[in-house]
């Protein structure tokens, strides 16, 4: 087992290595230049100088990178461009919108998908399934910023319930902090609920075909209590897979449901500062989504031995 | 029980739609604006963003260009030269910061020499290269010698960079700026917005309405839309497009304010690429160019359509939008004379971050196919744009809205992204900066208007047309726009 956590610990390492070189090399290839994108095109070319060498922007990319390491690796991300704040601490702001909507969003795909696929397994090729199995294919043809407007039409402008977008903050109330991620939640999670339940179903179809389910079959134990106590935890792993991936997904489907709902998570920092050129920002935020989903992957491995004892780490 | 759990359930229902939805107190007013400023100070960015929050809510010039276009007396109540070379300022008594301080003449001399030192790295530091000194006669008198004439150093002193602030609050300008205008700076939470508070001792009496302003930073056209509908948003002053103001025109819960502005919608030519070389070729792409069409398709057929650089909004506009009219026959000619009797092709490039760009071109590219100019489009992404078409001028054509008041001098650069090198032109442009009679400059600014319809540097499209939204009850917006600015001193409403 130790071994095993080291051996990870190791890929963690490299894995965010490879990102940040990635990062640091792409941004810089693609055409765009950060001091233009500030000044505007009215600025004069002696402002864009003065920007460029105030950045530091006018120096080798490799110093630009080697001092940007060094930096990082002692905990310090940089500074943003743009707001001339350290990028730990825009990160650390952003967090109380994203991480919560995340989690809203992995509830809601969870508690949508893991019942429903399970009832459109259970009554496979009968209506349930063929109903769950149609929700299931609208949530994956709507992309998300189109559900989000849909339901701001709906739930905002013409029921009224919630706003159409927008953060007061957690200080005003737990409340209205959940009420403000609501919508975005739903519409964040919706795909990855419709992509959940078509894996739940299948897994779940396949355990109950094996010969185990049909001997406590035959034996009369009550079938609920075959589905939930025999099949469902066997079928758990690839659905427990799944998942992992797609929490990792939802940190990153935030970018767009951030835009549409006006709200000040990471998402539309990573945005921003994409567009701004902002490279600490972008640098810093990136490798803060990349070391969150190399952790879940990791979660989700170590989670495995608890779902099937006979599964060891070695 | 089943019952029971039903009837909570909609018992939640009710209680949660009764709940006020974003309560504002009547006197505020949640303004949208599309972009979060970088940051609050104005002598350290150029920033339009910063602008519309900062400039005339929460700090103030010498001199202000008002709703009209015409400069005004502001912090100074009066101004006095006798030879356009030395400049003296009377300040109005008794205006205070909003840290309570009276504002003197010493803040005016600290203020622009703090602009003119190039340490300080202001954004605009031209604006205040005619200036050789600054000399404080009492706390309420300043005089500005010149080093040289210098027509636009009124303006220039009522531009966004030349904002007085008091000397003692320079290093929280960038966050949380003072100045001596109808806001105070209330707080800005990132991400999402800033709030303003009423200035309670405001220098003009009555001044501001509102209790509070709130700017909301939402960057989707579609999100503010359904913002302004769910009545989280009172207002949107620049975010939305024509496409969402047509709807809302018939809406009768909210005005729709279109007015003039000082933006110049252009297709350019690269001057130094052939075959945009030879004047016949941009006068034939002049010609080919059916501009109501494209108004129609782009715009809605809102905003004007232009003849040459000039805005309407500036007091030397003449209008010339006749003067090269749609004529596809002369355009067809005039490449045949040019040598490209077949036409030629070239690659248009444009950015979907302004949206009637991308609509303008594609009829233009429909308008050119029909003398035999082939057009291919390429969207690229806004930072692409500033840096291959804006700074390298790597483009056959382009098309964007020159948003700055007075930039006609823009056509007397050479290494400007036209790459237009007129020496006549230039000349032009050079006496004209130096003429302060009022007639001869204007005959001036005619005669480089009617230059630049001659050379067809570029094709001058619409002016792009002021669209704001407000909620009905709203008063007191600006129609037009002058200058970029977001003035809401003068802004009530009635619930």
């Amino acid at each position: 087992m130790r071994g095993y956590v080291v051996r990870r610990l190791v890929a963690f390492v490299v894995t965010l290595a490879c990102v940040s070189v990635l990062v640091f090399v792409a941004i810089r290839v693609l055409p765009g230049d950060p001091v233009l994108v500030m000044a505007g095109p009215e600025a004069n070319p002696e402002v864009v100088a003065r920007l460029r060498a105030a950045m530091g922007l006018d120096r080798p990319l490799v110093v630009q990178y080697a001092e940007w390491l060094g930096h990082a690796l002692r905990g310090e991300l940089g500074v943003s461009l743009q707001y001339d704040v350290p990028v730990g601490r825009l990160i650390a702001s952003r967090l109380p919108v994203t991480l919560p909507l995340t989690a809203m969003a992995a509830v809601f795909m969870i508690v949508v998908a893991v019942p429903l696929g399970l009832y459109a397994a259970v009554h496979a090729r009968r209506p349930g399934d063929y109903l769950a199995m149609a929700v299931a294919q609208l949530g994956l043809a709507v992309p998300s910023f189109w559900a989000g407007l849909l339901l701001i039409m709906v739930f905002s402008v013409h029921l009224g319930w919630f706003r159409s977008g927008g953060f007061e903050g957690w200080t005003q109330g737990v409340w209205t902090g959940v009420r403000a991620l609501l919508l975005p939640a739903v519409a964040l999670g919706l795909f990855q609920a419709a992509v959940l339940i078509r894996a739940t179903r299948s897994a779940l179809l396949e355990v109950l075909g094996e010969d185990y389910v049909r001997t406590a079959r035959a034996k009369g134990v009550h079938d609920g209590l075959v589905v939930v106590k025999h099949a469902f935890r066997n079928a758990m792993i690839p659905v427990v897979t799944v998942a992992g991936l797609q929490l990792g997904q939802l940190i990153a489907g935030s970018i767009v449901l951030e835009s549409v709902f006006a709200l000040p998570g990471l998402g539309r920092l990573a945005l921003g500062a994409i567009t701004a050129r902002d490279l600490p920002v972008v640098q810093g935020v990136t490798l803060f989504v990349a070391s969150c989903i190399v952790a879940i992957n990791f979660a989700v491995d170590l989670s495995y031995a608890l779902l099937d004892p006979r599964i060891r780490y070695e | 029980m089943r019952g029971d759990a039903l009837a909570l359930a909609v018992l939640a229902v009710a209680s949660l739609s009764a709940l006020p939805v974003a309560g504002q107190p009547a006197a505020g007013l949640v303004v949208q604006v599309a972009a979060e400023p970088p940051g609050l100070d104005l002598t350290a960015t150029p920033a339009s963003a910063t602008a519309g929050v900062v400039f005339y809510n929460i700090q103030e010039c010498l001199v202000k260009v008002d709703r009209h276009g015409k400069i005004v007396p502001w912090l100074a109540e009066r101004w006095h030269t006798s030879d356009n070379r030395n400049y003296t300022f009377f300040l109005k008594r008794g205006v205070r910061f909003h840290n309570g301080r009276e504002l003197k003449a010493a803040d005016v001399k600290f203020v622009f020499e703090r602009a003119m030192n190039p340490e300080t790295k202001h954004p605009y530091p031209g604006y205040y290269a005619a200036i050789g000194d600054i000399i404080v006669k009492d706390d309420y008198t300043v005089t500005f010698a010149l080093k040289s004439l210098n027509a636009n150093f009124l303006l220039n002193l009522a531009r966004q960079g030349s904002v007085i602030y008091p000397r003692e609050a320079v290093d929280t300008l960038k966050s949380a700026p003072l100045g001596t205008g109808p806001f105070r700076f209330g707080e800005w939470v990132r991400g999402d917005r800033i709030v303003l508070t009423r200035n309670a001792d405001y220098h003009v009496k009555g001044l501001p309405k509102l209790e509070r302003v709130t700017f909301r930073f939402i960057a989707d056209p579609n999100a503010a839309l359904a913002a302004l509908k769910a009545g989280d948003i009172d207002a949107s002053l620049f975010g939305l497009g024509p496409e969402h103001v047509i709807d809302l025109q018939k809406d009768p819960r909210f005005t729709v304010i279109v007015g003039d502005t000082t933006n110049d919608v252009i297709l350019a030519m690269n001057n130094s690429r052939k075959p945009f070389t030879d004047v016949r070729v941009r006068r034939a792409m002049t010609h080919a160019v059916d501009k109501r069409e494209v108004l129609k398709g782009a715009m809605f057929g809102m905003g004007r359509v232009l003849g040459s650089n000039v805005d309407p909004l500036n007091p030397y506009f003449v209008d010339l939008a006749g003067a090269m009219p749609h004529d596809p026959d002369k355009a067809r000619k005039l490449l045949t004379e040019a040598g490209y009797p077949r036409g030629f092709e070239a690659v248009l490039r444009v950015s979907p971050q302004y949206q009637y760009t991308v609509r303008a071109g594609e009829i233009i590219v429909n308008q050119l196919q029909k003398v035999g100019v082939r057009v291919r489009i390429e969207q690229i992404e806004w930072g692409q744009w500033l840096s291959r078409v804006w700074k390298d001028a790597d483009y056959d054509l382009t098309i964007i809205g020159h948003a700055e008041a007075w930039d006609i001098s823009n056509y007397a650069n050479p290494k400007y992204y036209f790459r237009y090198d007129s020496l006549p032109f230039q000349e032009l442009f050079q006496k004209s900066e130096v003429t302060l009679d009022d007639k001869a400059r204007r005959d001036l600014y005619i005669q480089m208007q009617r230059m630049l319809v001659d050379d067809a540097p570029a094709v001058w499209l619409f002016m792009h047309p002021r669209l704001a939204v407000v909620k009905r009850g709203v008063q007191g917006i600006w129609k037009d726009l002058p200058l970029p600015a977001t003035d809401l001193s003068e802004v009530s409403r009635t619930p």
